[in-house]
């Protein structure tokens, strides 16, 4: 009887509904979701991602949207929790009938509600997360724009070993899946130099104390020590070494490539190396464009921009090349097309060129060095192949 | 009977107002919340103990529905191999309350709780470690359960149960114990009830509802890491709990579809405000904690009592 009744309510729901159109455009509109952290734990992420969004999809329609069609950003707030994240998938999907999915944020979040979103035929595109599951195997409806650790830290630990002359490297990392990912490329990217790890030390998230972990990369000799930290880990593990007097340089990847870094850090975090994969958004010094970027962003939001801001911005910007590539008559199939055409050009942040194809949904897989100098971070190469 | 056309009715509406996938899909987890919460309304409230560590049982029996269903194993024979799962762990959860009481005791139900997540991501060659694994569908006779209707269908079914085995425990003599042992353990020794059994018995039952409940959550989700059962997961499921009334089963229920619906009926409520509202990060979380604080005051037993 219940059984019959909901399959009348659904069927009644799908002859009422548009069946036939693509979900999320009309004729003037396009609307796409995107789920962010807003509330958990990583909300500081979440937050000036979605505005950096907002930001490039207002720009764009008021220069009178995407093929005519003005572009509606509806978000969903997950708090870090995949259960969250699945309903607010399935919100997104049958209620908002949005088009595509565009940077959701955090691996749970997006292991979790990305099989709703391929399985209902909506492209999934630059989520915030670096599991390979998210580009590979390649999948029509998955697209990737963040280079993954394993790519970026072999290119640059061979990088710095070749500027440097380094001959004894070592690795601090965290213990997970990101620490141990990182490792993976740093004894890659060594192994092409003919070298090895020297010495390798793990540590717990949440981690505050380092005095073992940096006696034992020193008592092994290293000359270079790579970190596989988060930004307060980065600082703990930089201070500890300065302060026990161990000058050895030291290169962070990107996670630790932050303004917090060396804003916390001050003075013992001079000269620290890190890879940036996308430059952070400096006011001072800033050229043109991304002065004014900041200044619109600052009136939009009264606050000032961050890292994950420029990233909203930029995912936001891709997305728009990539239905400006498909052509007026939008349909996912279209938009795939669109997309696997896009190559996009160094853009005012300084962001690395994308480049998409048939075969290929990952759209870079390389940083560059920069270094710490004078309290601010400084870019010293361009990116590294 | 009036509850339950109440939650009839209220499913009804949930299902007319946000259309069927993501009103069945919203149900789906209520049912299956309500299942786990059924486990701690029996070790809290009807045994008297403390389970600070509720989503360890949920993670076992996740952890383990996912490891048997990809041995190939029956999906169906796994929810039995999970609820085992969870009613051992249980067991084994409630020894220390041998020596320990009150707060102590509440203390080593935590460290259950950060014991096993710490264990799913060391052994990571089974568990996936921290970047998680995989599970599929829940397939039943070659029928895979993938439909939010579906999931629905075999939550509330489950649940339907879970209620039923539970009020004929609680109107057993087990279940006098518990209470017994609840109101005053001292005099229920004295009446010769084996008060180390009854609690050892309710963590196990509670244990192994917990684990029933994750091994569905498993499949609802398809996608299980060990950061999903930490300790803010025994926590919401303690706060459904006490929302909803740890002295009925029923309570359990009312709490899930507080603590599940809420954060959506907030996110939905949240559409129709003015841009420069509805965009203030932290919005959803202070709503829903101010919703929570307004039960307490109203109803301090909970919904049901």
């Amino acid at each position: 009887m219940l059984r019959r009744f909901l399959m009348a309510l659904m069927a009644g729901v799908l002859a009422g509904g548009t069946a036939l159109a693509e979900p999320g455009v009309t004729a003037s509109t396009l609307r796409v979701g995107t789920i962010q952290d807003l509330s958990g734990p990583i909300a500081m992420l979440g937050a000036p991602i979605r505005d950096g969004m907002l930001l490039r999809f207002e720009e764009a329609n008021a220069r009178g949207g995407v093929h005519g069609r003005k572009l509606e950003l509806r978000f969903e707030d997950s708090g870090y929790d995949p259960k969250r994240a699945v309903l607010a998938t399935r919100k997104l999907l049958s209620r908002d009938k949005v088009f595509a999915f565009v940077g959701n944020l955090g691996t749970p979040v997006v292991m979790a509600s990305m099989p709703l979103a391929i399985e209902a035929g909506r492209p999934h595109l630059f989520p915030f997360s670096p599991h390979q599951a998210t580009y590979a195997p390649l999948h029509p409806l998955k697209f990737q724009l963040f280079a993954p650790y394993q790519d970026y830290m072999n290119a640059a630990v061979r990088e710095m070993v070749a500027r440097g002359g380094y001959t004894r490297v070592g690795l601090l990392f965290q213990d997970d899946d990101y620490g141990h990912e990182v490792k993976k490329g740093v004894e890659a990217g060594l192994a092409q130099r003919g070298m090895a790890l020297v010495e390798a030390v793990g540590y717990k998230r949440g981690a505050t104390d380092f005095a073992s972990q940096i006696a034992r990369l020193r008592a092994a000799g290293c000359d270079l020590v790579v970190l596989a930290t988060v930004v307060r880990e980065t600082v703990a593990a930089v201070s500890e070494a300065r302060k026990t007097g161990w000058p050895v340089d030291m290169l962070v990847t990107a996670s630790g490539y932050s303004a917090q870094t060396h804003e916390l850090g001050g003075a013992a975090v001079e000269g620290l190396y890190g890879v940036s994969v996308m430059p952070l958004p400096y006011a001072e010094g800033a050229n043109s464009a991304l002065a004014d970027w900041i200044e619109r962003y600052r009136q939009r939001f009264g606050a000032a921009p961050n890292i994950w801001s420029a990233m909203g911005y930029n995912v936001a910007d891709v997305f728009i090349q990539g239905l400006e590539a498909a052509g007026r008559e939008l349909t996912a199939e279209r938009f795939v097309s669109g997309m696997e055409s896009v190559h996009t050009t160094r853009d005012f942040f300084g962001s690395p060129e994308y480049r998409f194809s048939a075969t290929e949904h990952l759209g870079n897989r390389v940083g560059r060095l920069a270094r710490i100098t004078q309290g601010r971070w400084v870019l010293i190469s361009d990116y590294l192949q | 009977m009036r509850q339950a056309l109440a939650l009839l009715a209220l499913a009804g509406v949930t299902l007319l107002t946000l259309g069927p996938d993501y009103g069945l899909g919203q149900l789906a987890f209520v049912a299956t919340w309500a299942i786990a919460g059924l486990g701690l309304v029996i070790i809290l409230g009807q045994s008297g103990q403390i389970s600070l560590g509720h989503g360890a049982f949920l993670a076992v029996g996740a952890y383990l529905q996912a490891g048997w269903v990809a041995l190939g194993g029956p999906p169906l024979v796994g929810l039995v191999v999970a609820i085992t799962g969870g009613a051992l762990l249980g067991a084994l959860a409630s020894l220390p309350g041998r020596r320990l009481g009150g707060l102590a005791f509440g203390m080593s139900t935590l460290a259950v709780a950060l014991i096993v997540e710490e264990a799913l991501v060391r052994f990571d060659g089974v568990t996936g470690g921290a970047s998680g694994l995989s599970v599929p569908p829940l397939s039943l006779a070659g029928w895979a359960v993938v439909e939010p209707w579906h999931q629905f269908g075999a939550s509330a079914a489950v649940l339907v149960l879970a209620l039923l085995a539970c009020r004929r425990l609680l109107n057993s003599r087990v279940g006098r114990a518990w209470r017994a042992v609840r109101d005053d353990e001292g005099a229920a020794a004295a009446c010769g009830v084996d008060t180390a059994h009854a609690k050892w018995l309710a963590f196990a039952v509670g244990g192994g509802l917990g684990a029933l409940a994750g091994a569905l959550y498993a499949h609802w989700l398809g996608y299980l890491s060990p950061e999903q059962f930490g300790l803010q997961l025994s926590f919401e499921l303690l706060m459904l709990v006490f929302v909803g009334g740890a002295s009925r089963l029923m309570g359990a229920v009312w709490g899930a579809v507080v603590i599940v619906a809420l954060p959506q009926l907030i996110a939905l409520l949240r559409d129709a405000l003015p841009a420069g509202v509805a965009n203030l990060a932290g919005l959803e979380l202070v709503a829903f904690g101010l919703v929570l604080v307004a039960v307490v005051l109203w109803r301090p037993a909970g919904l049901v009592r």
